[in-house]
């Protein structure tokens, strides 16, 4: 009896499974077993030991460690005869030579490249790598006119690159039918997706993270490499006075007003640090933490933890979100003010989101929580004046969703308000260029005094901000991008207090330096391997 | 004269139409353009395609090549420089803003290496064989062998890190209230870079001055008693020079955008630092004021040299 009834779900099970490992269309990359082949040739242990020199976390699913990442997921350890194995299986073709992409300049990445290419030669794959140049965001991400069964609108196989969402629920998002390059239309897929960003219950969130990460890892759409970290260094001048530690690249609650550095010969407290403006001030509609600016001289309505979970208000008195997740309400505190010393009001938060739902180039949560809100399309297409689902009374600002973002409230921990007055005549398609970008007024703890560009910036408390006056006396901000190419000099030489760094390099070399300390932060950042799955002309 | 200069100059403008085309035109062969500098590749995946169009509209990047080069040139004509694509800073702002820098930079460097280049390239000539000349021979070999950063790299740690007498890049900090303020940081840059010419302009003067000081009438100045530091300088140097000033003549244009390395690896904001962020970021309103002003610099620089080789040299007739 048990025997007629187990036999035919082994052999359905079997054939399920050999279903979905088969190739689903001309592209050898579209069977599972050559891209698991090629997770288990790669021994991503020792290019962790070696090139990484132990700065990075091998990776084992798109989603760093957390309570959000499912235990005992599907592993593809180092194991090149199962590599060997699974691709005569597939029966791969040895001539076949795979083109893979990437977009960094770094010396890293092509060791990383060589070294993969090694491991992937050793198994019987032959991969040549090359880097993209010019718009590099269409020779990855364009989509296929049919996306079923395609054929693929990029040229390459594989594709080395990051992601690093504000959200989890980014991770996976971009896997929904017709908005990737890479990925036949999977339904299964949809269907999570939808249940992901449609959620505002932690639990039900929880359970589809869980069921998205087994399958994609099970399936292997797109290979995990490491999960890299953010190296926070900070001169021994520099006492943050039990300040806390947390996601570098974005704003959390890090009391940077209560931050002390020794003073010098003056008794000034001076704290010297990079990321200032070359040629303009980023805005942080964008990058709402990447740069020191975007971090002190702009506040949020609501704080968060170093992880970023929304934790307190901040600009607002207070705030609620409604049962539905579809209603949310802020008080904005009294007496806010503006750098300029004018009044911050609710009809400015308002007329903030509105421009911000014109912007082009703003952080894709941001664009999301704003075009739920009830009316966002008919702002946005022209046919109302404004967006009916933001209601002001006094200080108080209702926000009406017409569906669920769950990030609703990680959106207001980062979303910046700007002042009204000096950016009424923005043209949202070219905001990064308004002159206020040039030398901006903020409502940060820290306010512009003088800014040289491309020399120094000079930032000072500003006396009216409403949860106290910042203790440091100035921070000077010397002009870099995020990737600071002169951080090492610059630290050796004691100009550098505070700051953050990707870069292995110059983690090593900070390290042994007597007066520089190194703290690490594991932030949501993944290394990774795209495949294209799709059929090629 | 008058006549020759006139039409030289008159040269100058197809030339400067001609080139200014040319970049323009490998501008527009280079793939991608600003939005892929100023966005991510997963922003702009992020995008709706009628964003991109929106922003690159507001740009004007979607007008025809051709059309957009006559703009600009439109505008030059008129004086107006046109934008930064990044910032929409006027681009004659960021260059005045930049130029002071580049041209103190490379005048100072300019200057050390004339004077020292030509100073030693003589004695090494005149002490022709001695250990003098062994030793200068051998600074000018690996002069001109090291690429510039590496010199600059060894200067910053050796005097900026180790002895801690020179800070160690940068131009204006905060506090610096006059001018001379920031001299400490000019002089490794300047010395750096003007050392590597040095070593160009050295080599130069002494095969020249070798050369001149076997010509016959070295040797009519010397039978007919004429002192010798007369003949050497005097007679010998001038005629020398010629070849001299040509080299440095071509090292003019250099007060434009030739300090591109130095001004990367001492963080001295030039116009040199400007043009490759704006390569990078292939904001080319800028990369092609920069480029046409370094143009410019070349064909005004070869234009000068006819003059002052000229005068140099009476040999030489201009028609």
């Amino acid at each position: 009896m048990k025997i007629r009834f187990l036999l035919p779900l082994v052999v359905t099970l079997c054939f399920a499974t050999q279903l979905l490992a088969m190739p689903k269309n001309s592209n050898p990359l579209s069977d599972s077993r050559v891209r698991q082949a090629i997770a288990y040739a790669i021994d991503m242990d020792t290019i962790q030991e070696t090139l990484l020199e132990g700065k990075a976390i091998v990776a084992d699913s798109h989603i760093p460690n957390g309570p959000f990442k499912k235990p005992g997921l599907p592993q593809y350890s180092y194991d090149p005869d199962k590599a060997r194995q699974l691709l005569k299986e597939a029966s791969w073709n040895s001539s076949q030579e795979l083109d893979m992409v990437y977009y960094y300049s770094d010396q890293l990445t092509v060791d990383l490249m060589t070294a993969i290419q090694a491991y992937l030669s050793d198994v019987g794959i032959k991969m040549n790598f090359r880097k993209l140049e010019g718009d590099v965001g269409a020779q990855l991400w364009t989509a296929p006119k049919d996306p079923q069964n395609g054929p693929s609108a990029v040229k390459w196989d594989l594709a080395y690159g990051a992601h690093g969402p504000l959200a989890l629920q980014e991770y996976f998002s971009r896997y929904k039918t017709g908005d990737m390059s890479i990925s036949p239309a999977d339904a299964k897929v949809d269907s999570m997706i939808d249940v992901l960003t449609s959620t505002a219950d932690i639990a039900a969130q929880k359970k589809i993270f869980f069921e998205m990460e087994d399958y994609m890892q099970t399936e292997l759409f797109t290979l995990p490499l490491y999960y890299q970290q953010a190296f926070i260094y900070e001169s021994n001048k520099l006492n943050r006075n039990s300040g806390i530690y947390g996601n570098p690249q974005y704003n959390y609650d890090w009391d940077v007003t209560k931050w002390t550095v020794e003073p010098d010969a003056n008794g000034k407290m001076v704290m010297n640090t990079n990321t200032g403006p070359m040629e303009f001030f980023e805005h942080p509609w964008f990058n709402p933490g990447l740069f020191i600016t975007n971090k002190v001289l702009f506040d949020r309505l609501i704080s968060c933890d170093g992880g970023l979970a929304p934790t307190r208000p901040k600009m607002a008195k207070y705030y609620n979100l409604s049962k539905d997740a579809k209603t949310l309400t802020f008080e904005l505190k009294n007496g806010l003010q503006w750098h300029d010393g004018s009044a911050i009001t609710a009809e400015e938060i308002k007329w903030n989101i509105e421009l911000a739902l014109k912007v082009p180039n703003i952080m894709p949560i941001f664009k999301t929580t704003f075009s739920y809100l009830e009316g966002a399309e008919a702002f946005m297409n022209g046919s109302a004046s404004s967006v009916s689902g933001i209601a002001i009374s006094g200080n108080k600002i209702t926000l009406s969703f017409a569906q669920v973002d769950p990030n609703v409230l990680l959106t207001f921990t980062q979303w910046a308000p700007l002042p009204r007055k000096y950016l009424e005549d923005v043209d949202p398609a070219k905001f990064q260029q308004h002159p206020f970008w040039q030398n901006p007024v903020g409502s940060g703890p820290y306010k512009v005094q003088e800014v040289k560009m491309n020399d120094y910036l000079i930032m000072v408390p500003f006396e009216n901000f409403h949860e106290g006056v910042a203790r440091i006396d100035e921070i000077i901000a010397y002009p870099s991008k995020d990737n600071d190419a002169n951080l090492v000099k610059n630290a050796s030489a004691g100009s550098l207090d505070y700051g953050f760094t990707k870069n292995v390099a110059d983690v090593k070399a900070l390290e042994e330096m007597d007066h520089m300390r190194v703290i690490p932060a594991d932030i949501p950042y993944t290394r990774m391997v795209w495949f294209n799955k799709y059929a090629k002309n | 004269m008058f006549v020759y200069f006139t039409r030289r100059l008159l040269y100058l403008i197809p030339m400067l139409l001609g080139i200014s085309f040319l970049i323009y035109l490998g501008l527009e062969l280079t793939p991608g353009d600003i939005l892929s500098y100023l966005l991510p590749p997963e922003a702009v995946a992020d995008l709706r395609p009628e964003e991109l169009i929106a922003m690159r509209e507001a740009l004007g990047l979607n007008d025809p090549f051709i059309v957009r080069y006559l703009y600009w040139l439109g505008g030059i004509l008129q004086g107006d420089f046109g934008y930064s694509l990044a910032s929409g800073v006027p681009i004659s702002k960021l260059v005045l803003e930049r130029i002071p820098a580049t041209l103190e930079l490379s005048i100072a460097a300019l200057l050390f290496s004339t004077l020292f280049g030509v100073i030693l390239g003589s004695i090494s000539a005149l002490k022709r064989g001695s250990l003098m000349d062994n030793s200068l021979t051998v600074f000018g070999m690996i002069g001109v062998s090291i690429p510039e950063f590496i010199f600059g790299l060894i200067a910053l740690v050796v005097f900026a890190l180790q002895l801690e007498w020179l800070p160690v890049g940068k131009r204006l900090m905060p506090g610096y209230d006059s001018y001379w303020d920031h001299m400490p940081h000019l002089v490794m840059p300047a010395m750096v870079l003007g050392l590597i010419m040095t070593a160009g302009v050295m080599r130069y003067t002494r095969s020249s001055m070798l050369d001149s000081l076997n010509k016959e009438f070295i040797r009519t100045a010397r039978s007919k008693g004429v002192p010798e530091w007369r003949v050497n300088f005097i007679h010998g140097l001038r005629v020398a020079l010629i070849p001299v000033v040509v080299l440095i003549g071509f090292r003019l244009p250099m007060l434009i955008g030739g300090t591109v390395i130095i001004e990367q690896v001492f963080q001295w904001p030039g116009i040199g630092d400007l043009f490759v962020n704006a390569v990078r970021g292939q904001n080319y309103p800028l990369v092609m004021m920069i480029s046409f002003l370094s143009v410019t610099a070349v064909l005004f620089a070869s234009f000068l040299i006819d003059l002052l080789t000229a005068l140099l040299d009476p040999r030489i007739k201009l028609e």
